[in-house]
């Protein structure tokens, strides 16, 4: 099944931005917009309703922490992936609290990153069932 | 850093602070633990005046109380002393304050050298006796505070270097990450098709880039195992599967040498208090290094095995084995033995150290002794409560 969907990368580096996008891209008919901080990304979320949100932990100013609950204030039901590069066991519990749908180690091997981004996708992605009447 | 030049004749130490500003001296503290009044009377009219501020007590059992309230810098602890020894205090002091404790300098009536080397061996730095020479008191006391400045100005910077250490792997590691992925989708063809050539190059910065973020790792890790930051998460789990994930893993690396890893499962508990993903990490770079030092076409056995106080996991390489002139600091900072990796492989002289902390951590060792035949066998140490 090619996967289609509007996701959002929010990192404050560039770089990262740049190699995310491309790993999802090669993924499917995928949408990816980028956000370099939180004020940003909440600021494309009201706009584009992305079906997922990759969001960066360790950013600057407004932290991942600080920008999912802005997010989760703006839309109960958005999908948040945390981004992380070195796994502080406090924050990341504290973001699966906040209601993130987990973490992605963005240092892990590019053929392992692309290989869980598909799982997720897959799963984030997917037609939600037809509701019961 | 300041430097403090105290290598002035004695004629020319000042007896008062005020006559040689800047050496962070005034006010210093000096605690006297000594009960014969004329000894404290003395040393009190010579250190006040040269603008140190003392109080003093006079039994050992009342010392700790003393040392609380009054914080000293320094501590003149009389061997005379009644009741628990002097020695004694200054062992417990130690001890228990480690090296923020105060320094100790013994007052002594006699020198016998063996009771000299005792104090000395307890923790003490110097000695003074009767009768107290000003010039030579005063200036005994100088140089060890002045000592004791430079080492508290050494631990604050040697902590700022570290924190700097970490802050700078830790910006080193994304951009890294990145020149890795980005080398890992030019190469797979994400920017157009790639000839034999372009991908060779690709190829090299794609394993360049990931040494030097392996490297940056060790770096980082030991960086925040100096700032103290080395917390355990001990949790019930399995050492044998560890051994056996471990294993699986470094067989990629052992293909690629033409090596071979041999798993020789001794019993083991089925749980034990660990922090998995260290001792993870400690498993591999064991490993790792057995791989990077045997020569291609080597065998690298892993052996597991219990007694009733303790678990271990022996890894016994091929490789040149560990001098016994570089034993001692192999599980130091930045320790390469002159043993070199066989096949070009990448090393910070960082992963050994970092595995000594984790297993001093879990209560365990890494040990190292070289086999009779040849080769090295590391063996890491858990205890074991029955």
């Amino acid at each position: 099944m090619k996967l289609t969907g509007k996701i959002l990368v929010v990192d404050d580096e560039a770089h990262i931005r740049k190699f995310v996008t491309l790993f999802i891209q090669s993924l499917g008919d995928l949408t990816v917009l980028q956000a370099a901080n939180g004020l940003e990304a909440r600021e494309i979320y009201e706009r584009e309703r992305p079906n997922l949100v990759l969001l960066d932990v360790n950013m600057p100013r407004v932290d991942g922490l600080q920008t999912l609950r802005s997010l989760k204030e703006l839309d109960p039901h958005c999908t948040v992936l945390m981004l992380t590069s070195l796994v502080n066991r406090q924050t990341v519990e504290e973001c699966l609290r906040l209601g993130a749908l987990g973490y992605l180690r963005k240092d892990n091997p590019p053929d392992e990153m692309i290989a869980q981004l598909r799982r997720i996708l897959t799963t984030a992605l997917a037609p939600s069932p037809p509701k019961v009447a | 850093m300041t430097t403090v030049d105290i290598s002035l004749p004695l004629s020319h130490i000042p007896v008062s602070e005020s006559a040689h500003p800047g050496l962070g001296l005034k006010n210093r503290k000096i605690l006297i633990v000594a009960d014969d009044r004329a000894k404290v009377r003395s040393l009190c009219e010579i250190l006040r005046p040269a603008g140190y501020a003392v109080s003093d007590v006079n039994s050992g059992e009342a010392v700790m109380d003393s040392y609380a309230q009054f914080d000293p810098d320094l501590l003149l602890l009389d061997v005379a002393l009644p009741g628990v020894h002097a020695f004694e205090i200054c062992r417990y002091l130690k001890n228990l304050r480690g090296p923020d404790a105060a320094t100790v300098i013994f007052i002594a009536s006699r020198s016998e050298p063996a009771e000299v080397v005792d104090g000395l061996a307890a923790g003490g730095v110097d000695y003074i006796s009767r009768p107290f020479r000003e010039m030579e008191v005063l200036a005994r006391i100088r140089v060890h505070l002045l000592n004791r400045l430079r080492l508290a100005q050494l631990h604050k910077e040697d902590k700022a270097k570290s924190r700097l250490l970490c802050m700078t792997a830790h910006d080193l590691r994304n951009p890294l990450v990145s020149v890795r992925a980005l080398s890992h989708l030019l190469r797979g063809g994400a920017a157009g098709a790639v000839t034999p050539d372009q991908r060779d190059l690709l190829d090299t910065i794609y394993d360049a880039s990931q040494s030097m973020l392996d490297m940056v790792t060790e770096l980082l890790d030991r960086s925040v195992l100096d700032a103290g930051e080395l917390k355990l998460t001990l949790q019930p789990a399995s050492l044998a599967a560890l051994v056996v994930s471990c294993v699986k893993l470094n067989n990629a690396t052992a293909t690629q040498k033409n090596s071979t890893i041999v798993l020789e499962c001794g019993a083991l508990p089925e749980q034990l208090p660990l922090d998995a993903p260290k001792v993870r990490q400690v498993l591999n770079n064991v490993l790792g290094n057995a791989l990077k030092f045997s020569p291609p076409g080597s065998t690298i056995t892993v052996a597991t095995a219990m007694t009733a106080t303790e678990c271990t996991v022996a890894i016994r390489d091929q490789g040149p084995g560990v001098r016994a002139s570089e034993r001692d600091r192999l599980f130091k900072d930045f320790s390469r033995a002159s043993a070199r990796p066989t096949a070009g492989e990448s090393s910070t002289g960082l992963g050994l150290s970092i595995s000594y902390k984790i297993m001093q951590a879990h209560a365990g060792s890494i040990r190292v002794e070289n086999l009779p035949g040849g080769g090295a066998e590391f063996r890491l140490v858990f205890p074991f409560a029955g």
